[in-house]
């Protein structure tokens, strides 16, 4: 009679341990970061020394001058043009609109080349912080022709590929910082350009589709 | 114990810039998968189950006080798996085929009869513990598969752990009777 093996050692060899499948990982990871991202203490409140109890009057000038900082910094902001935030927008759309060009080079278009989520998704996982919402977007007019990645303005970008009669969308995401421009549409040098955020992401959509064609897709991209 | 405020202080003593949930579920993940499949018997309910306890896992992540994360994430799946799923599966689901259970561990420098043999007991073993109930099974998958200890098994089962002694002595009982020619059983058999 043979040497027998004790149950647990028998099982371990003849029972697999399962490993999560790719996509459900990068899933469960996507989750846990929103969750994260969402459980992360806020930045104190400016006034928060208000409420504590080492606050002196002496302070109160340091405030004020915060304040009227603040404002005029604002007041710039929304008056002059060339003020940081129009110049962070333009940054960001003219590099947008050269990445997108740069992606019809050929060659150029995608990394991995797929119309299956679960291919380009977990392709994703590893090579950027975020795990992009990859949906084949075929039944509504967009086929997903693959992904790759991008360096847009200081962000490392997930960048989805779809296809609509004829024209390409690039859709990049990145997460947010706090200098994001706004949520709108942009027309940079004849092309169409549609941001938006959601869950700490940035979202944008570049083509040379009419501006009607990226809030179709945005609509489906978001259903 | 425990503080209301602990959560949030202890929530950013780990690596820097990973999260907590990040880091204190995650890693638990495939686990709480072989257990899903163990329970539902299929990959597909073993994936919509372990996606449903990752969603209650973020909602109910502020009562997670103790360390033990594995045990706290395995009852959230086996409770999805109980309440969801049909946990008697019919005979012959994918998950015990050949091609779905995964690398055997053959050794290649084995006689080709000797690997032939190591594969038959191997196919014995998952056929007998597929004829356990949902109750002895998932208390041996727990113990000797996740080698888990008396007190995790009890947790995520939600029972005594004397109730985890017996179940898990009759379920070697039962696999004894099947397995008692290939497998050492102690004094059991």
């Amino acid at each position: 009679m043979k040497e027998r093996l004790d149950l647990g050692r028998a099982m371990r060899e003849a029972l697999p341990a399962y490993e999560a499948s790719s996509s459900l990982q990068a899933w469960a990871l996507e989750e846990a970061r929103k969750f994260d991202l969402q459980s992360l203490p806020q930045p104190e409140p400016l006034s928060h020394p208000l409420r504590s109890r080492g606050w002196r009057l002496s302070h109160w000038p340091i405030a004020a001058s915060l304040v009227i900082a603040v404002a005029a910094g604002w007041g710039a902001g929304v008056l002059w043009p060339g003020s940081r935030i129009t110049s962070v927008t333009n940054a960001t759309t003219s590099e947008l609109v050269d990445a997108h060009v740069r992606s019809l080079l050929p060659g150029h278009l995608v990394d991995v080349e797929s119309s299956d989520r679960h291919t380009v998704k977990p392709w994703f996982a590893g090579k950027t912080d975020i795990a992009p919402t990859v949906i084949d977007l075929s039944d509504k007019g967009f086929p997903l022709l693959g992904g790759r990645l991008d360096y847009v303005n200081g962000h490392t970008a997930a960048v989805l590929t779809y296809r609509r009669r004829g024209h390409t969308i690039n859709l990049f995401i990145w997460r947010t910082s706090p200098d994001e421009p706004g949520d709108g549409s942009f027309a940079v040098r004849g092309y169409s350009l549609l941001h938006w955020s959601t869950a700490g992401l940035g979202l944008w959509a570049v083509s040379d589709a009419a501006l009607s064609e990226l809030e179709a897709f945005q609509r489906a991209y978001m259903q | 114990m425990s503080h209301v405020g602990e959560q949030v202080e202890v929530g950013h003593g780990g690596s820097p810039g990973v999260g907590r949930f990040e880091s204190v579920v995650l890693p638990h993940l495939s686990a709480g998968f072989t257990l899903a499949m163990y329970l539902t018997g299929n990959k597909a309910d073993a994936e919509d189950a372990v996606q449903e306890a990752i969603l209650r896992a973020v909602r109910y992540f502020s009562t997670l006080r103790d360390e033990d994360a594995r045990a706290w994430f395995l009852t959230i799946v086996r409770r999805v798996c109980f309440t969801a799923y049909r946990t008697d599966r019919p005979q012959g689901t994918d998950m015990m085929s050949i091609d779905a259970a995964g690398p055997q561990l053959v050794d290649h420098r084995d006689q080709p009869d000797v690997a032939a043999e190591r594969m038959q007991v191997q196919q014995r073993v998952r056929a007998a513990v597929d004829q356990l109930p949902p109750l002895l099974r998932e208390t041996v998958v727990l113990r000797e598969l996740q080698s888990c200890s008396y007190a995790e098994v009890a947790a995520v089962t939600e029972v005594p752990i004397g109730t985890v002694m017996s179940r898990l002595s009759r379920a070697r009982a039962r696999l004894a009777v099947l397995l008692n020619d290939v497998v050492d059983f102690g004094d059991v058999a």
